[in-house]
């Protein structure tokens, strides 16, 4: 796949289809990949493929100027026809090389499995249904189900549904949403002042970096409704109640174009369980309008358009 | 060459923190535009009433309590101080509730900071001003300051723009100054109106027409960068050094002094190294940013 | 002054006296993530597992969120009132050389011209006792600033990890002074002492990443127009806030009011130079492009810093490369600089 990929991506620069090609080289830190964002044709060449490519690329079609050749997996695909719902993007601009996924290893479940931060690891490598970590000279085995990321576990659209070149054989979802389910479901279990009570402890620790919102594709906003000051819907400062109401009207304002790609949860870096409020908002989109963001691209985008005729029955 | 007198800064801190506010009220508002106005006020505290001082071209840090804190410049000159005086335009959340209070109001003050005009080095010297809408609000301290000690100095021009007639601010200075026969007051707007009989120009070209002499001569400009980035290559058409060309550069500030980094330009703090500086300083700003 | 040991099992102990007159702070994991906590009591077997944290040690001196003071209307009008500072001592165990030489380096800003009054009684109410590295991460690259991962100068008792026990080098006044009072602890021998100068070479060599600092303020400047480089750099750069917040040495703040009714309060929080909108004004932004405040960052860290205050404002603690979501690297950034120095 990789070599198809450097083949394609190089050829399309060369031959003028593209102005630039968007895809992963390998990173500064072991089993780290790093976006690469190229016009030079010989940059095509650093592309790779492996199972830590886990950015959400499609976030940098907002702010790229000109035709791009952009590396899309299963999720990736989706933000991008999402984007185009929203006439972010334009679709005669983008050449999405697609690559059917099948999970992106998640360091840190990686590093619980065999308690060892990642750069004291020797190797981790993919085979099938299993992921083989070598670690002080030793080989520990174990089954990738483990040590992929949540959100890939549960992902039922791992192959890119839009793509101008799919990059190998379609491959089938994983569909196994049960870690996601029982943080939502303990949630759900708990009473109000309990639920109440997790999300101050968890929102206490973030720092407002906004990373959670940069990184993620469906929130393209110039300004944020929380930069805004007249009015003043939240202070900048991070206090649990004013983090809160960021988190709780970003997810509405994404609501219907996030695709759980799980790059807000990864990206955060105090650990706050933002998949928690994103999937479940995902699921009630589900569950209200039918509806799975970037899964049809001939849809209109759910909470910005209007019908005369509604077609849910819990409108009046 | 600008002054960077440090006496001044650290005397008026109220309860020995630098971060805290005094307290003033607001005695009178004079409504200058439709969306600038100037506010008197006066220290709450009588003995900080008597004992304030400060230096033409600084500026203060100003509180809406509970809405947030602005800069703007002292416009009073040093030299009349029973009140204090500073204009505010309409842009935003604290300065659209500035244009919300009433005479009576309180506010909170920090300051003084920043440089100021070097005086010494004016002294003696053809003075000409070129300003522009509210631009002209530090460059009225200082003109008042010279014209209380009018000896000091030698020609004053003062070159004033607006963008339209209604947008000239000051025009109680601006005619105290046209009648004051040891200056040569020029007033345009870029454009006129029905009532407006006198000069149309942008202010750039207004100063080739009036062609000051560089010879002994400072000028001081103060304006939108739009207008101060037509106006340098004018001064330097007529004979100006870029040390001859004094300006206060304004940045997005939030504490003043220096502490919370917004305001860098390359490795110079503008409300610790400025806001006062010579066309020659900004040249060599590491950064090419302004 | 010789220096002391103390055994492994017995810092708990240690922590429990000092906790007399210091509210101490020790490593401490909450889902996942490290930090410098208020020590529980018992608890040690951060000894096991601690490397660094996440969160800076600054944020116990620049805390993320501080109220600077409160304000209430009556009708005499306003009445300004600051805020009551804890006032109790604190103790940080553990800091790393490169957290506790980042702390020397925002002293500068915050004592330069107008002393802070909050940050600075924080900092001269703290003592610090500093820990080698034994795992430096492959992140590190505190050696190429002139900062070893094993010795600090700037805390007050230094710790180095020798096998069983703990070596104990004091190393300021108040770190004397400190050891005076403390009981429990036995005098290190000749053998101690050497075998911590092992340990420490050991850790000063397992430091693999590398930068060259040399004159690169003057590389710096003089790629500083180079706009292609820049946006190059800048490209994948996600503008959030995470490099600059878990920098031990940055130290950007916003100061925002708010009020309830007629009471309120002024309260100072971390700021990024890496968002859009820090330095807007009504009228024009002079970093409105993405590589111009990806440049400023750079520049600032070792250009603007060092021309003012000597030091390059980094200790290599390397968690912006850890950290960052897409894997933005300055150290790839330094080494790419397009020099056009002229001789």
């Amino acid at each position: 796949m990789e070599q198809k990929l450097r083949h394609e991506a190089k050829a399309l620069l060369e031959q003028g289809k593209v102005d630039w090609i968007i895809g992963f080289e390998p990173g500064s830190l072991k089993f780290t990949t790093t976006p690469l964002i190229t016009k030079d044709k010989n940059g095509a060449d650093r592309l790779v493929i492996n199972p830590f490519i886990v950015n959400n690329l499609a976030n940098f079609l907002t702010e790229i100027k000109g035709r791009v050749g952009i590396v899309a997996k299963g999720c990736d695909s989706r933000s991008i026809v999402s984007l185009i719902q929203d006439n972010k993007v334009v679709r005669e601009d983008v050449v999405i090389l697609g690559i059917p996924c099948p999970g992106i290893i998640d360091l840190g479940k990686v590093e619980r499995l065999v308690g060892k931060d990642r750069d004291e690891l020797d190797d981790i490598t993919r085979e099938g249904d299993k992921v083989t970590i070598k670690v002080d000279g030793e080989k520990r085995e174990f089954p990738i189900t483990q040590a992929l990321f949540d959100n890939c576990l549960a992902c039922e659209f791992p192959t890119p549904q839009e793509y101008d070149i799919l990059l190998g054989e379609p491959t089938s979802p994983i569909a196994n949403k049960l870690a996601t389910q029982e943080k939502i479901e303990n949630l759900k279990q708990m009473t109000p002042e309990q639920r109440w009570g997790f999300w101050e402890k968890e929102l206490s620790r973030c720092i407002r970096c906004y990373a959670c919102r940069n990184v993620c594709p469906a929130c393209f906003c110039q300004r944020c409704f929380v930069e805004e000051t007249e009015p003043q819907w939240a202070l900048p400062v991070p206090r649990w109640q004013d983090n809160l109401i960021f988190q709780i009207v970003r997810n509405i304002h994404v609501a219907g174009r996030c695709t759980d790609c799980g790059e807000c949860e990864r990206a955060c870096p105090v650990n706050i369980p933002l998949r928690s409020l994103t999937r479940e908002m995902y699921d009630i989109v589900d569950e209200l309008f039918h509806f799975k963001a970037g899964t049809d691209k001939d849809a209109l985008p759910l909470m910005t358009h209007y019908e005369q005729e509604e077609a849910e029955d819990f409108f009046r | 060459m600008t002054t960077t007198d440090i006496s001044h800064r650290s005397k008026f801190l109220a309860q020995g923190n630098v971060y805290l506010p005094h307290i003033v009220v607001i005695e009178r508002i004079i409504e200058e535009t439709p969306g600038v106005r100037t506010l008197h006020f006066n220290f709450k505290d009588k003995k900080l009433r008597e004992e304030f001082t400060f230096q033409s071209g600084q500026f203060a840090e100003y509180s809406v309590f509970g809405i947030g804190e602005a800069p703007f410049c002292i416009s009073s000159s040093p030299t009349r101080r029973d009140h204090l005086e500073f204009a505010v335009q309409r842009v935003g959340r604290v300065t659209n509730a500035m244009h919300r209070l009433g005479v009576g109001a309180e506010i909170g003050f920090r300051g003084p900071y920043g440089n100021s005009f070097p005086l010494d080095f004016l002294q003696g010297k053809n003075l000409i001003f070129v300003g522009g809408g509210i631009g002209l609000a530090p460059l009225r301290s200082l003109i008042w300051n010279v014209i209380d000690n009018r000896d000091k100095y030698k020609n004053i021009d003062i070159i004033y723009g607006a963008r339209s007639p209604t947008d000239l601010c000051f025009k109680y200075d601006l005619e105290a100054w046209g009648k004051n026969k040891t200056i040569n007051m020029v007033i345009t707007v870029d454009r006129g109106d029905e009532t407006w009989a006198g000069k149309v120009g942008l202010v750039p070209k207004v100063l080739e027409e009036v062609a000051p002499s560089a010879r002994n001569a400072v000028a001081i400009v103060c304006g939108p960068p739009i207008m101060i980035r037509f106006t340098f290559p004018v001064l330097t058409k007529l004979g100006f050094t870029p040390e001859q060309m004094l300006t206060t550069l304004e940045k997005r500030m939030k504490c003043g002094i220096g502490k919370c980094g917004r305001c860098n330009i390359g490795n110079i703090f503008v409300c610790r190294d400025g806001p006062v500086f010579t066309h020659a300083q900004i040249k060599s700003f590491v950064s090419s940013e302004y | 002054m010789t220096s002391n040991k103390i055994n492994k099992k017995d810092i708990e102990k240690l922590l429990s006296q000092w906790s007399q007159e210091f509210t101490v702070f020790a490593p401490s994991i909450e889902s996942g993530i490290a930090t410098m906590a208020k020590w529980d009591g018992k608890d040690t077997s951060f000894l096991d597992w601690y490397r660094n944290t996440v969160i800076p040690p600054k944020a116990n001196f620049l805390p993320p969120m501080e109220e600077m003071f409160s304000f209430q209307k009556d009708k005499e009008g306003y009445h300004i009132e600051l805020s009551p500072s804890n006032g109790h001592k604190q103790l940080i165990f553990g800091i790393r050389p490169c957290d506790a030489k980042a702390l020397a380096i925002l002293d500068m800003t915050f004592k330069d011209l107008y002393q802070d009054p909050y940050y600075l009684p924080k900092r001269s109410s703290t003592v610090l006792i500093g820990l080698g590295c034994a795992k430096p991460y492959d992140s590190c690259f505190c050696t190429s600033l002139g900062i070893s991962p094993a010795e600090s100068t700037d805390v007050d008792l230094m710790l180095t990890d020798i096998g069983d026990q703990f070596l104990i080098e004091p190393i300021s006044a108040a770190g004397k002074e400190l050891i005076a009072k403390t009981s429990g602890l036995k005098e290190a021998t000749k053998d101690d002492e050497a075998r911590a100068k092992e340990v420490k070479e050991t850790s000063y060599n397992k430091v693999t990443r590398k930068i060259n600092a040399e004159g690169i303020i003057d590389k710096l400047l003089a790629s500083f127009d180079d706009q292609d480089y820049w946006e190059k750099i800048a490209a994948k750069c996600m503008s959030c806030g995470i490099c600059t917040f878990l920098c031990p040495t940055c130290y950007c703040f916003d100061i925002n009011d708010e009020l309830v009714k007629q009471q309120g309060a002024r309260l100072r929080n971390w700021d990024s130079c890496a968002f859009p909108l820090y330095t807007k004004m009504p009228m024009e932004n002079p970093r409105q492009e993405k590589w111009r405040r990806v440049r400023q960052k750079v520049c600032h860290k070792f250009g603007f810093y060092p021309m003012t205050f000597n030091v390059i404002a980094c200790t290599g603690c390397g968690r912006c490369i850890r950290l960052c979501p897409v894997n933005w690297d300055i150290t790839q950034t330094l080494a790419g600089l397009p020099i056009k120095v002229q001789e």
